[in-house]
């Protein structure tokens, strides 16, 4: 029967291979199989984007998949982010600039304006509001994450990694 | 619990489905997953068609743009055909849900699902959108008027997938538009108009699709707009003239979120709204 699949993937450059249940979810498999709870459960129901995370180059909510469907892809979380033990620019923005109260959100905002960035590296406040449209901070910190998300656009174009 | 399979082709994906205690395809799941997670449906086993690779294609042939079933949301707001020939999907596929939702949900996921207050199929009825539906035991072709037929409910047989959406490729004086009202910010529609229209040389209406989502059961026509603006030569004073009609004989579902008369007058102002722009763009002047 298949209520068992085998989950082979990259997750932040790392290679991992798990048995799991079926309906056991992306999410839950990266915080309780690999132990990566940098990624957040808020909602459980695909609206508040805590969970997002990249797979394969684009974001998507990870509660919103099932574990067995990243077989075969290459996933980034918030901890594949920095690298060197130096932050990443956004990462940067956000602890400069108050992007960030309780943290709660933080993960997939941070996931969500890195994806943004990729595809437009000088954004305007619109397209800012627009891409982070799926990232709910409850602390209604919204200011502080577009100008974190504005300055770290200035500062990936200047320095490009 | 389920059983999970995840075939490489399409032809691997119709004998599991034939063969599969209470099969359901699981594509974009944007949809599907959630649904599950609140228990309203329990599928004993999920198909999955997300490594049929061959099922992801935009291309133009034969006088159509033929869309592959699992085609992601954000690849038709920004592939440059859709875009340059059928601004119309690109629009409505633009304002679905956010961007994590747009990278995952599909055309054929949105389409199979038939939640008449989503954007896809309004749009794919305005575009008179055909469906190539595919079993073990063949395709056929379902025009999309047949294909929706009430709440959450289409044609499509259990051992069927769709396998293809086809749009007629639009004239050159063509154009499109939509519009909708939501609660949130890109929620579900309260109230969404897709408009396609095309112009002759004269400047007098050849087609018109004027339709409606989020006010019945599936995609509706607004017919008494559509007949006042067909084989007239378009003008301000017409388009607001026949958009007055566009809930003429409408009778609406009752929705606790919005009232009836607010309802009423969103249809006749996207009506308005989503016309001008359709025929601006048919003239090529937006």
């Amino acid at each position: 029967m298949a209520r068992e699949v085998d989950v082979e993937v990259r997750v932040n450059g790392r290679a991992f291979k798990r048995r799991v249940q079926s309906r056991m979810l992306l999410v839950d498999f990266l915080r309780d199989e690999l132990g990566l709870t940098g990624t957040h459960i808020g909602c459980d129901t695909g609206h508040c984007g805590a969970c997002t995370v990249m797979m394969d180059g684009v974001t998507v909510k990870s509660c919103l998949l099932l574990a067995g469907q990243v077989t075969g892809s290459e996933v980034l979380t918030i901890e594949g982010v920095s690298a060197g033990g130096k932050l990443h620019p956004l990462q940067q923005a956000f602890l400069d600039h108050q992007g960030l109260q309780c943290g709660y959100c933080t993960p997939g905002m941070i996931l969500s304006s890195l994806f943004l960035l990729k595809r437009n590296s000088n954004p305007s406040e619109d397209e800012i509001r627009k891409a982070i449209d799926g990232n709910l901070c409850r602390c209604t910190g919204y200011w502080g994450i577009m100008k974190a998300v504005k300055v770290a656009a200035t500062a990936m174009q200047k320095a490009p990694s | 619990m389920f059983d999970y399979y995840a075939p490489s082709s399409l032809g691997e994906a119709l004998n599991l489905l034939s063969s599969a205690e209470d099969a359901k395809i699981l594509a974009g799941g944007q949809s599907l997953i959630t649904l599950m997670k609140l228990r309203l449906t329990a599928p004993a086993s999920l198909i999955d068609i997300n490594r049929i690779l061959e099922l992801n294609y935009i291309r133009e042939e034969d006088g159509r743009i033929a869309i592959g079933a699992l085609t992601r949301h954000d690849q038709l707001v920004t592939n440059p055909l859709i875009r340059g020939k059928c601004i119309l999907l690109a629009e409505a596929a633009g304002v679905i849900a956010d961007q994590q939702v747009r990278n995952r949900g599909s055309i054929g996921g949105s389409l199979a699902h038939a939640d008449p207050s989503a954007d896809l199929p309004t749009a794919c009825t305005a575009l008179n959108a055909e469906l190539k539906a595919t079993s073990k035991d063949g395709s056929r072709i379902i025009a999309v008027k047949d294909f929706f037929v009430d709440f959450f409910t289409t044609a499509l047989l259990q051992s069927e997938v769709i396998e293809e959406i086809r749009l007629p490729v639009p004239s050159s004086r063509s154009g499109g538009a939509y519009a909708k009202l939501t609660k949130g910010h890109n929620d579900f529609a309260l109230v969404a108009v897709a408009t396609e229209c095309s112009l002759d040389s004269g400047g007098v209406c050849e087609a018109v699709n004027v339709v409606l989502g989020g006010v019945a059961s599936k995609p509706t026509h607004a017919f008494e707009t559509e007949e006042n603006l067909l084989h007239r030569r378009i003008g301000d004073s017409l388009i607001h003239e026949a958009a007055l009609k566009a809930d003429a004989g409408l009778s609406l579902t009752a929705d606790p979120r919005v009232g009836q008369s607010l309802k009423r007058e969103m249809i006749r102002a996207f009506a308005e709204r989503t016309l001008r722009m359709a025929f601006l763009r048919a003239r090529g002047a937006a």
